[in-house]
């Protein structure tokens, strides 16, 4: 068993047959499986998942859309957003 | 091949209708994505599935959607939770508005209770009750989680034998005289006897290349989810006075909106003024949110109509086409009974749920609009 998203614990194997199911671009994955849905906001999988993705479907991984990148960059405490 | 029902759009409203059209035999159907499956309001939702609204057309359609909520989830096997909705009620003008909502509700079988603050020491034990003077407890209201139905519909639509093209963007409905006869895309004409837009503001854009422009305005609106907690808070809690409102999702994230002034077709990004407008609500009665941490902020939309209802059905003028659109931030909820509606139009020729045909176009052509006052988030 390979970990290819450690906040979520998705392995290699989940993403190899998901992909297989038709879950075919990286959004859809992430909606699936929910590698960079995690505290590292995808920093560690979505490149081990782009390289995945890229060579079951054929594709160089520049071919591959990375998803789109929500703030914030890292978990913060929403008591930062506290007015005084 | 020529397609008896070309859909536009996999959101919750598309996906529930090719379920339907399918459970009535319909077989060669087509569902057409121009981004990815549940990329458009579905899959920015806020979650929440509830039938306390205030006119007589959401109140039966969301029953009714209740219902196939709770059947639907079972049979596919996606997460949904009927764990209520508690509304906020911190003044006396909306203890009284409330109570008489309430009255509505019964009489239209949903069974809500005005009750006092008391009450929360059951539904949400870690509260805060600051200046609560009653709650609205809507306890078959729910939740649902947007991608596992999706995904659950699609596999369920797949195996059943209909199509799903996602990447393909739809550009143009094709007529013949008064008939639709197909829908130009992206990758080339589909043909069919039949085309249901259920595309969001892109519905308004789609079916402007028959001449129809619905008034459906595109408005932005904000949500946040914080890391994962264990289950804790189960009902959707409603802060009413400002629309506030906020859950726990199937993986434990705490997730929040609250409607902050947008113009229509504004920019779709996010704002600074957003989490302290939302904390300054939460704060108060969740005092230890301030040390919860926000995972992910994100936007989406809210297609609105002119009455806050959606336009849904048949288009007057136009053999073969039908809308899902302007639900005016309540689309995931209503999909089911929607999408229901939908299909038998297409195959009956009528809907089972006599309010459906209320919400046709034909009502703001002839300016027959419907009133709801409890749009919230």
């Amino acid at each position: 068993m390979r970990v290819v998203c450690r906040c979520e614990d998705v392995t290699y194997e989940d993403v190899v047959k998901a992909i297989r199911e038709g879950y075919r671009d990286l959004e859809s994955l992430k909606r699936k499986l929910r590698i960079g849905m995690g505290p590292c906001q995808g920093r560690t999988c979505i490149p081990i998942v782009a390289r995945i993705l890229a060579r079951e479907t054929g594709k160089k991984v520049e071919e591959i859309v990375l998803p789109t990148r929500r703030p914030p960059a890292k978990p913060v405490p929403l008591g930062l957003f506290v007015r005084k | 091949m020529k397609y008896e029902v070309a859909i536009v759009g996999a959101g919750a409203s598309g996906l529930m209708t090719a379920y339907f059209l399918l459970e009535k035999g319909v077989e060669r159907i087509v569902v057409i994505e121009g981004s990815y499956i549940g990329s458009g309001s579905t899959g920015r939702c806020g979650t929440g599935i509830r039938a306390s609204f205030t006119s007589e057309e959401n109140i039966v359609m969301m029953r009714e959607a209740i219902e196939l909520w709770k059947k639907l989830s079972a049979e596919l096997d996606f997460y949904y939770r009927q764990w209520g909705y508690v509304w906020l009620l911190t003044d006396e003008r909306l203890v009284s508005a409330y109570k008489e909502f309430s009255r509505l509700h019964n009489k239209l079988g949903v069974p809500t209770e005005v009750k006092s603050p008391e009450a929360l020491d059951e539904l949400i034990p870690f509260m805060e009750k600051a200046d609560v003077l009653a709650v609205l407890h809507d306890k078959i209201a729910g939740k649902a989680d947007p991608f596992e139905c999706l995904f659950a519909l699609s596999r369920h639509v797949r195996e059943r034998g209909g199509e799903i093209r996602t990447h393909c963007k739809a550009t143009k409905i094709l007529l013949s005289g008064k008939e639709v006869r197909g829908v130009l895309t992206e990758e080339g004409t589909v043909e069919c006897d039949n085309l249901v837009v259920a595309a969001g503001y892109g519905t308004r854009k789609l079916v402007k290349t028959v001449g129809v422009d619905l008034p459906l305005e595109n408005v932005v609106h904000h949500i946040i989810l914080t890391e994962r907690f264990r289950e804790s808070l189960k009902p959707m809690v409603v802060h009413t006075a400002t629309g506030a409102y906020m859950t726990q999702t199937k993986e434990g994230h705490w997730i929040t909106g609250v409607e902050i002034e947008e113009e229509a077709g504004g920019p779709f990004s996010v704002r600074h003024d957003f989490i302290p407008k939302l904390m300054g609500i939460w704060s108060r009665y969740f005092p230890f949110m301030r040390n919860m941490h926000l995972l992910r902020y994100w936007v989406g939309y809210y297609v609105m109509s002119p009455d806050h209802h959606p336009i849904l059905g048949p288009l007057p003028g136009i053999e073969g086409l039908y809308v899902m659109a302007g639900y005016s931030g309540h689309g995931f909820m209503m999909a089911p009974s929607a999408g229901k509606c939908v299909a038998e139009w297409i195959v009956d020729g009528k809907p089972s749920i006599p309010q459906a045909e209320r919400l046709t176009y034909e009502r703001i052509l002839e300016g027959r609009l419907i009133e709801e006052k409890a749009v919230i988030g």
